[in-house]
């Protein structure tokens, strides 16, 4: 075993590693919005949440466990909706990384 | 509901703090659609007339926790004179029903310094928030809180001493951190900015590519020269690249 490409190997990964969870980072800033008073992260989990929601208005808990009235329909159409935009600038960034990698 | 931000820019003999907070008072006005107040010792300068709204405030000692007294809005988002906006991330800040908040963690945006420490203070490592970003709403509870940190500051050797601080020197973002767990009954349940505070640290050089992109050059655990590009808002920790860049801008 070449232990030079072994170290080599290892570093390039730790730092490719770093600059996932620095785009994570990053992302997890801009997945974060504000609705009705209360804040938010757009994602699977609020959707499923809000999928759960059969009536024009629900109550859910927004990021401070504050109770927050919101209308179901729209807000999930604002949730997907900056989800996937989020998401895809996201994407961008990753495939960008992955070619400089 | 009037909404402004605040600056706190005290010049010394290496850096132009008001500079920077000119500068940055223009980033806050194009992004986020606000006034900023700039608050110095220095005299009046002339050059700010050209901001939107933007005010003076001619202050002998003054400090961060004056931000409450100061503010003339009902939401006030009090920033570092080197945190760079160049997004409009902390609009989100003022729309929420909430009193006061502040960032619970930072991170290195090279991914090069683990800041592990620096999330807490003292021997007993206390959660340290930052005060690097304070959004606060005129409210009694945001007022306790800088009060509070009035308090702390006042008699610093005391909390000092009683939360094991390894540094004598005073620091806003240990102040509030102490004013918040006084004032939320020691329970460290503060409510914070739901996202890490992303900082770069002096090691590292910043340029500027174009008005909301940053380069950032750093050397990596390998040894090896690396750059990456910034586009969204950041702590510049160093503050020669940034008052470099700043003077290049006007």
């Amino acid at each position: 075993m070449n232990t030079d490409e072994l170290v080599a190997h290892g570093r390039s990964r730790f730092e490719h590693a770093v600059a996932r969870r620095t785009l994570k980072e990053k992302y997890q800033a801009k997945l974060t919005f504000a609705y009705a008073s209360g804040m938010w992260l757009a994602g699977p989990e609020l959707l499923s949440t809000l999928s759960a929601c059969t009536s024009p208005d629900s109550v859910i808990l927004d990021l401070y466990d504050t109770p927050v009235k919101v209308q179901t329909r729209e807000f999930r159409d604002q949730v997907r909706s900056h989800w996937q935009e989020q998401m895809n600038a996201w994407l961008v960034e990753y495939e960008e990384l992955n070619k400089n990698r | 509901m009037t909404t402004g931000a605040l600056i706190f820019a005290r010049n010394n003999e290496e850096i132009d703090y008001v500079a920077m907070a000119q500068w940055s008072a223009k980033n806050i006005e194009r992004h986020l659609g606000i006034p900023t107040h700039i608050i110095t010792d220095d005299a009046v300068n002339n050059n700010t007339r050209h901001f939107t709204d933007v005010g003076n405030v001619t202050w002998h000692n003054h400090n961060r926790m004056d931000a409450y007294r100061l503010s003339p809005w009902d939401r006030t988002l009090v920033l570092d004179a080197d945190y760079v906006v160049a997004s409009d991330q902390l609009k989100v800040l003022l729309e929420i029903d909430q009193d006061f908040l502040a960032h619970r963690w930072a991170y290195d945006v090279t991914g090069c310094n683990n800041f592990e420490g620096l999330n807490y203070f003292g021997d007993h490592r206390m959660p340290m928030w930052w005060a690097t970003v304070m959004m606060f709403r005129k409210s009694k509870h945001a007022e306790l809180i800088f009060d509070s940190m009035q308090m702390i500051r006042d008699n610093w050797t005391h909390y000092r001493n009683l939360y094991k601080s390894t540094t004598a020197t005073y620091r806003n973002d240990h102040a509030l951190s102490i004013a918040l767990g006084i004032v939320n009954g020691h329970t460290l349940d503060h409510n914070s900015v739901p996202w890490a505070l992303a900082s770069l640290t002096p090691e590292h050089r910043l340029t500027q590519l174009d008005q909301d992109s940053y380069r950032v050059d750093f050397i990596n655990t390998e040894n090896r020269a690396r750059w990456i590009e910034l586009r969204q808002d950041f702590h510049a920790m160093g503050k020669q690249h940034l008052g470099e860049i700043v003077a290049s801008n006007s």
